[in-house]
């Protein structure tokens, strides 16, 4: 069985349009973001510890997408009505027993996926390594400034405030995303810290954004896929992945809506901020952490 | 990976920087950090974003409500004052418009769905709660 690939990454680290592009390899199948190390078992997905925010019923929707195309050829309400069926069937399941199902049913196709979730929490990743011991990883980074502020714009820090990711002062509290930044690249370095050298890779975002073609076609030798000019010019087109558009409507996400909008690439280039700036969603005036900054520049960011 | 010449902790042991360690809200984190005040302002957070949230929420529902007003008011530049096309009317805004109303026809569905789901389930609720009074008459 062909050991999957994921990506590893915050949130907003253009993990969507990357994960869409290598999943069109015509080695790869790109899945949508299956959240599946989320839990210990199939049905933890479905159960709520808190009421502090909103359940995550689109956590799920990808997982049901996926098992719709794959066992069904299509995503429509009958396949995920199906979806739905197979997954009760598999409640008691564990997660890493459903995931190797779906890569064994993928198979000879390297399974990508990039559920940034499984960034939030060390176990989640090690609970990846104990599914698939041969599993490669690629350590996603975007510059913290960039990232910050698109964590920001999206429901207004929604992520964040998810991952209490929150600076306390005398009187009051604010959400302060750099603080996710930081800690969540951790987990995935702390985590990277065991995989052998040879099956795990660091991309800066912004170096595939600004040139995709070599650095994909790097990411295809590293895996050992065919890196031809036609199998690179598949993966310039992620908006033709069949999770590259909205679901039905009983599992319309499984990724970014953003990307979902408008998964075309087109090239373009990547400003890169200054790591010593005032940061534009804090209203003091303040920059980021020195710690921020150390780890931004050990990531190759000036 | 790239190598950093600069001392580093233990592989697999890089300390974090936010106060608040362990799993996201909606799995019960370790709060055993915070001082009563910081949890006290960290569920004024909370509360503030959901208010926030509600507020956007209900502005957009009402954007939604008001769809056929909008797609006249969007498509309005496709004729001119005769009611008639324009002649020169460029084909990529055409297809644009077509694909806003399409989207946002496509997000109202989904917006009634999801609330059709929720009558249901709240109809089941209050159901079973009107079946246990029947069956379980409560003491004069």
């Amino acid at each position: 069985m062909v050991a999957p690939l994921f990506l590893l990454a915050p949130p907003r680290s253009y993990t969507s349009l990357i994960n869409a592009m290598l999943g069109q390899h015509p080695q790869a199948f790109g899945l949508p973001e299956l959240c599946l190390f989320n839990g210990k078992r199939l049905k933890d997905l479905w159960i709520r510890d808190s009421d502090e925010m909103s359940d995550e019923s689109r956590a799920r929707q990808g997982l049901l997408r996926a098992v719709a195309e794959i066992y069904g050829g299509e995503q429509t309400r009958a396949t995920v009505t199906m979806a739905n069926h197979w997954v009760a069937a598999r409640q008691e399941h564990t997660v890493a027993e459903v995931y190797q199902e779906l890569v064994a049913k993928i198979d000879p196709l390297m399974s990508v996926e990039k559920s940034p979730a499984y960034s939030i929490a060390l176990d989640r990743m090690l609970a990846i390594h104990e599914a698939f011991p041969d599993a490669r990883y690629v350590h996603l980074t975007r510059h913290p400034v960039g990232q910050c502020k698109s964590v920001m714009k999206m429901n207004d820090g929604a992520f964040a405030l998810y991952v209490n990711s929150l600076e306390f002062f005398d009187d009051h509290a604010i959400i302060e995303p750099q603080f996710a930044w930081h800690d969540l690249n951790i987990n995935i370095l702390n985590f990277l810290d065991i995989i052998p050298a040879d099956r795990k890779l660091r991309l800066r975002g912004e170096d595939v954004m600004s040139d995709p073609p070599s650095q994909l076609a790097r990411i295809c030798r590293w895996l050992g896929l065919r890196d031809d000019p036609e199998a690179v010019d598949e993966m310039m087109h992620p908006e033709r992945s069949p999770f590259a558009c909205f679901g039905p409507l009983t599992a319309l996400f499984g990724n970014d809506p953003n990307f979902l909008r408008g998964p075309t690439f087109r090239p373009h280039k990547v400003k890169v901020p200054r790591l010593d700036e005032p940061v534009p969603w804090r209203e003091d005036g303040k920059g980021l952490h020195p710690r921020v900054v150390e780890l931004a520049q050990e990531f190759g960011y000036r | 990976m790239s190598n950093d010449p600069s001392p580093r902790p233990e592989p697999g042991r890089r300390p974090k920087l936010s106060p608040i360690q362990g799993d996201p809200v909606n799995k019960r984190p370790d709060l055993e950090a915070l001082t009563p005040r910081q949890r006290a302002l960290r569920l004024a957070v909370i509360r503030e974003f959901k208010a926030k949230k509600v507020r956007k929420f209900v502005e957009k529902q009402v954007e939604h409500v008001n769809t056929n007003r909008q797609i006249v008011e969007g498509i309005k530049f496709l004729f001119d004052e005769h009611g008639a096309p324009p002649r020169n009317a460029p084909l990529e805004d055409i297809v644009a418009e077509r694909r806003n109303i399409e989207y946002q026809i496509r997000w109202f569905d989904a917006v009634l769905a999801e609330l059709r789901n929720r009558l249901a389930r709240v109809k089941e609720i209050e159901d079973y709660a009107f079946e246990t009074l029947e069956a379980e008459p409560l003491d004069d």
